[in-house]
């Protein structure tokens, strides 16, 4: 069944377009029924969980490699896969009224459930391999939906760059999901879940953790990955309350929630995620300050949040864990509201810049409802469920050191400033009086009211009641995450005591920073600093795009002689340094008992390379080079080996008639390269050979087998009755080499006479075409 | 006698064939050339056929352990045929588009095969040298098959040049380990190698002048430059073919010589054999983003590409570990093999006459007016930045797997950030094909559209069901010939 509950979104997202088509304006309601369904199934296995009933299945995929289709339903990933199926249905709707007929719908839905799909098998998976594969699905349609409006450069700019920041981490964390599965024994996260202890000992652990960590940053937008985020908002509004506020951003906090039975607990956990978290959390209310754009101040009011539930994971209490869960739950709810609202503003008056807004209460009135609702949890107001969470955030906080609260306390303020300026500001503040909305404001249309509405009621109500989430929810996903299993009681109302007063003040100094908003906007707009590893990203990318030009430059300029130099260049190195850094023992000892003809030789072989090398004219090259050749030849020669002998003797005569055919068509002779590069040739060749000497040195101090020669003069009348030696070699022992070199020949001189045949036949047809075929045959 | 035949039947099999298409060809007129391409394509199944029924698990060895019949080479065969059949079906119409329609090109490419299937079954140097010429010389013709193109013709000299160059080197390298070891065969290296008889020095470089050579062949960094002229000069039906066979032709050898003949020459070799894996991936992957020409951008990726799988070989020496290495590499060919020419069918299909449609450009527009083109070519990207659920993604993480598990954390993160970047050049050509409006010509080619089609299909389908590939690729071991 949970399976199902899976694949069901990727059948609907290739059922969409089809519905879409079907249902016209209407297709939002249809295509809601699915999620809306998932929703009431993941609600039925709640009660289950408190019997301690976990629903799960496993499929094998491939063994070899560690892989399942295995999914496991326990009460953290019920907690989030309850807010990607109650989201999903109410965006469902929304969309349908957000882009009416006139968008490409079809596209939007296709990966809007493909996602949803993605995200729930992120969350339900048990499989480690199996919850990247499905992490790397969700990055891939974010990519898509965030370049939805593709004709935007700025969109699909902000689309390459959250999936590079988000996938690459995703591929950083399986590297630590490899190591994790190596370490712990397991690829099942709930056997891994078993395992912490060994894990944690382990000298890898450091690695895995900071490998993990990455992904879960990244995905999470994190201080310093959290650049993406804000820049994401170009997706059209259903997406970015979906992805990029309730869900998908969640992924790393359910990741770090998941393994903490695992990682975490160690003092390194405490300072790299809690303290990391903190940082986020107050970092995102603080860029918030600047912002005027609705979207954009909720993207890092969304940053700030993702801070928190980082931290409290980071903390790990019972009551930091169980602030995480009530935390995730309440900014599911209150953000999404307002990030829909933020769509209904926007698709009804024009802007989002709430410097023009003002007095939509009046046109708009369900949705200044609904989000006069979530801003008053946002900020914290008691009887809100955010009030709630935020309690369990402090209390955690305040058990850990002063410095925690300080940050938490900071962060909460920023919020309220934020749920004010965006929630409330638009709708009961007096529009200024200087500037007009673009258009004129109404009310939205009812599939664009439903889910600010409910989700905002959903605030309110389980603020009142919490102990209806405590048993049935939270219990659970806290059991889960903590490793063990825990009773949670809730109660909305705790007393007055240090805690509550300290969220008074927050509330109380968050109004007072309200009051002065334009003041802190514009101090905070000239204070922005150009910092974030935003203009890293993008110095890396200009980097690696400068890097590739020179490469192509240096390396790939189309020039064989170079191609040439660098082949040899690379050769030497490697050789080189095998004979002198591996080689290790020393050279054979050299003995000089040269005869003199031998030396008039050698010396005739050396005089015949300087020629090559410096003659003007291409014929004296070649010739030289054909005089070294028999030069070569004659010590074969001189060192019994006459068929070696033979064969060299024929290979220089024929080069050197070969050369001179080709001459025919080549161009003049001339000294073309600078006298730079013909040094830096010199030294090259030079080491070549001199490489090349030492090799035959080393190699000349070997004697594996005995020599072959006495053989011959020993078996050549008995064997083969031939007093001539060479005349046995070259026609008996080695006579089906001596068959070989004639049917080379042979084929050789076919083809040499069809080539010439081809070129007499052409002549007096074409006139003059070159023959260039002649030539290359003269290569082969 | 009749042993060694039916162990290389496969390899005789298709190089009688090719022989005989020669012949026959002269027999088919000239307006009938669809029978001769159906003809070699009949022989490939012969050859797939007899693979098929002669696969055996215990290796058999030939001509006094010159060649070796075992899992490995008959894995490759599979491979090989089937890049065969491949690289008919997106040659046949693409010839005759571009006006180069002649048989010998299927004769050529026949011979070519039956030169990588004898390197896969190489069990001694010199028949390693043999295969590497045998299948290179006829990839040279077939890289100048375009004869009044001059980067045609650039292309099939440039790499006969430089093809030629890097065989003197292995053949260099051969001489040394003979001096070193005094033998050529596989299994009697090694022995000598063990009984620690043999020349260090010369065993080192011999074994580094051998990497030089195969390296060329697989286009691994620094003896890669080759690669973007020839790949883009040579007819693209030529360039899809050349980058799968003769690059798993050349890890062939890479595999067998050095995993089984220098195991002890591990801590000399693995960081050779790293700094080469590493440097392949970065430069391979970073080129690549500044591409324009698809063909080019195809090209620095099968550099890419040949890093990866490089990587497989710096398990050398840890016995435990490199068979599995040796299966994932096999494992990353074939998924190569099908990504590969799935995405030059699509190459080929945009591609006109005098070289147009072949820059990035020219697929704006494609997944308006072509959907499944777009949508296949979208899968092959995929694959190839390794995106799961896709056939790449599997043969990389199998590949990262071996390599962690051997140790080599660092490698594993070039690998991993280097195939990062790798997914900002492939996106842009899924970003371009859907997100930019133009008017894409396609040609109406049946053959190239089902090969695009059924490989998608494959990319998709084999990540889902890949049990039995990997059961295939872990049988696949390697054996020395004794």
């Amino acid at each position: 069944m949970i399976i199902f509950a899976v694949l069901s979104g990727f059948g609907l997202a290739f059922l969409a377009p089809a519905i879409c088509r079907w249902a016209k304006e209407r297709s939002g309601w249809w295509l809601a029924i699915l999620p809306f369904a998932l929703t009431l199934y993941f609600f039925s296995l709640l009660p289950g969980l408190a019997e301690g009933e976990v629903q799960s299945l496993a499929l094998a995929w491939s063994k070899e490699l560690g892989l399942t289709f295995s999914f496991r339903a326990d009460g953290l990933s019920l907690a989030f896969a309850l807010l990607v199926g109650g989201v999903g249905a109410l965006v469902a709707v929304y969309a349908g009224g957000y882009f009416g007929t006139k968008a490409p719908v079809e596209r939007f839905y296709f990966w809007l459930f493909f996602f949803m799909a993605s995200m729930l098998g992120v969350v339900l998976a048990d499989n480690v391999i199996l919850l990247f594969v499905f992490w790397e699905l969700t990055s891939l349609s974010s990519f898509m939906l965030i370049g939805f409006e593709h004709d935007r450069n700025e969109a699909r700019t902000a689309a390459i760059q959250a999936l590079l920041v988000t996938a690459s981490g995703g591929l950083v964390m399986l590297a630590g999901f490899v190591l994790l599965a190596q370490i712990g024994g397991s690829w099942e996260l709930s056997s891994l879940v078993l395992r912490g202890e060994n894990v944690r000992a382990n000298p890898l652990y450091l690695a895995v953790l900071f490998l993990i960590l990455i992904g879960a940053f990244t995905k999470s937008a994190q201080f310093p990955f959290h650049f993406w985020l804000p820049n994401a908002m170009q997706a059209p509004t259903p997406v970015s309350t979906y992805l990029h506020a309730a869900t998908m951003v969640k992924a790393g906090v359910y990741l770090l929630a998941r393994l903490y039975p695992v990682l975490g607990g160690t003092p390194i956990w405490l300072w790299a995620v809690g303290g990391v978290g903190a940082a986020t959390m107050v970092l995102g209310g603080a860029l918030a300050l600047s912002q005027t754009d609705m979207k954009r101040l909720l993207a890092y009011s969304t940053i700030s949040a993702l801070g928190s539930l980082v931290m409290a994971i980071g903390i790990g209490s019972e009551t930091a864990l169980k602030a995480m869960v009530l935390f995730l739950l309440a900014h599911g709810l209150y953000k999404g509201t307002l990030f829909l609202v933020t769509g209904s503003v926007d698709h009804e008056s024009g802007t989002r810049d709430v410097r023009h807004l003002g007095g939509l209460r009046r046109a708009m009135p369900y949705t200044a409802t609904g989000s006069t609702l979530a801003a008053l949890s946002m900020a914290g107001v008691p009887l809100f469920l955010g009030f709630v969470a935020k309690e369990y955030l402090y209390e955690a906080a305040y058990k850990v050191g002063a410095l925690w609260i300080t940050l938490v306390f900071l962060g909460a303020l920023l919020n309220v400033l934020i749920a004010f300026r965006v929630g409330v500001a638009p709708f009961w503040l007096p529009a200024p009086a200087e500037s007009g909305l673009p258009k004129r404001p109404h009310e939205a249309p009812w599939s664009m009211v439903v889910g600010p509405l409910v989700l905002g009621a959903l605030s309110l109500i389980l603020g009142v009641f919490p102990q209806v989430l405590g048993s049935v929810l939270v219990a659970p996903a806290l059991s889960a995450a903590a490793g063990e299993r825990l009773e949670v009681k809730l109660a909305a109302w705790h007393g007055v005591n240090e805690i509550f007063l300290l969220s008074l003040l927050t509330l109380g100094l968050g109004i007072g920073l309200f009051a002065i908003r334009n003041d802190v906007q514009r101090i905070a707009a000239r204070l922005a600093l150009p910092w974030g590893l935003d203009t890293l990203y993008q110095r890396t990318l200009d980097g690696l795009f400068a890097l590739a030009s020179l490469q192509t430059r240096v390396l790939q300029h189309g020039y064989l002689r170079y191609y040439l130099i660098t082949i040899i260049v690379a050769v030497v190195g490697i050789t080189a340094g095998g004979l002198f850094r591996w080689g290790g023992g020393s050279l054979p000892h050299l003995s000089l008992d040269l005869r003199f003809y031998e030396l008039g030789i050698a010396i005739i072989i050396v005089l015949a390379g300087g020629v090559a090398v410096l003659s003007r004219s291409r014929l004296g090259a070649v010739a030289a080079l054909g005089v070294a050749g028999y030069g070569v030849a004659s010590i074969y020669l001189l060192f019994g080996a006459p068929d070696l002998a033979m064969t060299q003797f024929l290979i220089e005569s024929l080069t050197v008639v070969l050369f001179v055919l080709a001459f025919y068509h080549l161009p003049n002779f001339a000294q073309l390269t600078p006298k730079r590069e013909r040094m830096r040739d010199v030294v090259i060749a030079l080491i070549t050979g001199g490489l090349m000497t030492t090799f035959v040195f080393v190699a000349g101090g070997i004697q594996i087998h005995p020599s072959i020669s006495q053989f011959f003069v020993e078996n050549s009348l008995p064997l083969a009755h031939g007093r001539n030696i060479v005349n046995v070699i070259l026609v008996d022992f080695r006579g089906l080499d001596t068959l070989g070199e004639i049917t080379v020949l042979g084929i050789a001189g076919i083809g040499v006479f069809a080539l010439l045949k081809l070129r007499m036949d052409q002549h007096p047809a074409k006139g003059g075409r070159p023959a260039q075929a002649g030539t290359k045959g003269g290569k082969e | 006698m009749w042993a060694d035949r039916l162990a290389v039947l496969p390899v005789i099999v298709i190089g009688a064939w090719a022989v005989l298409l020669t012949v026959a060809d002269l027999y088919i007129p000239e307006h009938r050339r669809r029978i001769t391409a159906i003809l070699a394509a009949l022989g490939l199944i012969v050859g797939l056929v007899v693979n098929l029924f002669i696969q055996r698990h215990n290796p058999q060895t030939a001509y006094f352990g010159l060649a070796i019949a075992d899992g490995f080479s008959s894995f490759l065969n599979v491979l090989f045929l089937l890049s065969g059949l491949l690289g008919i079906a997106v040659a046949h119409g693409y010839l005759q588009r571009q006006n180069i329609a002649r048989s010998e090109y299927y004769s050529l490419l026949l011979f070519s095969i039956s030169g990588m299937m004898l390197m896969g079954m190489a069990a001694d140097l010199i028949i390693v040298f043999i295969a590497l010429e045998l299948l290179s010389i006829p990839l040279y013709v077939m890289a100048g098959f375009h004869r009044d193109r001059l980067d045609s013709e650039e292309a099939a000299l440039k790499y006969f040049l430089l093809g030629a160059f890097a065989g003197g080197f292995v053949v260099y390298g051969i001489a040394l380990i003979y001096g070193a070891t005094g033998s050529t065969r596989i299994a009697a290296i090694l022995s000598a190698v063990q009984s620690g008889s043999a020349s260090p020095i010369l065993l080192t470089v011999g074994a580094a002048l051998i990497l030089v050579g195969l390296g060329f062949k697989v286009a691994a960094v620094p003896f890669h430059m080759w690669t973007p002229d020839v790949y883009q000069g040579a007819p693209s039906s030529v360039t899809a073919f050349m980058a799968v066979g003769a690059k798993a032709a050349g890890f062939a050898a890479l595999l067998r010589v050095f995993l089984l003949a220098f195991p002890t020459l591990s801590d000399k070799l693995v960081p050779l054999l790293w700094a080469l894996a590493a440097l392949t991936m970065i430069v391979g992957n970073i080129v690549a983003i500044v591409q324009s020409n698809i063909k080019r951008l195809l090209a620095y990726s099968s550099i890419a590409h040949a890093g990866y799988i490089l990587m497989a070989t710096v398990t050398l020496g840890q016995s435990r570990l490199m068979a599995d290495a040796a299966a994932a590499a096999l494992f990353y060919l074939l998924a190569y093999l099908l990504t590969n020419f799935g995405a030059w069918a699509v190459v080929i299909a945009l591609e006109r006459e005098e070289g147009k449609g072949l820059s990035i450009q020219d697929y704006a527009g494609l997944g308006k007016k072509y959907p499944a083109l777009a949508a296949a070519m979208s899968v092959f990207m995929l694959s190839l930045i390794g995106v799961p659920p896709t056939v790449g993604f599997l043969g990389k993480f199998y590949l990262f797997r071996a390599v962690l598990e051997g140790g080599f954390v660092g490698l594993a993160v070039i690998g991993v950030l280097t195939s990062l970047v790798s997914a900002y050049y492939y996106l842009r050509v899924v970003v371009v094909m859907y997100m930019q409006e133009g008017e894409p010509v396609v040609n109406r080619d049946a053959l190239l559209h089902w090969t695009a089609a059924l490989s998608a299909i494959a990319v998709l389908a084999l990540s889902l069901f890949a049990t039995p590939l990997f059961q295939w690729a872990t049988q696949a071991t390697l054996y020395a010939a004794q």
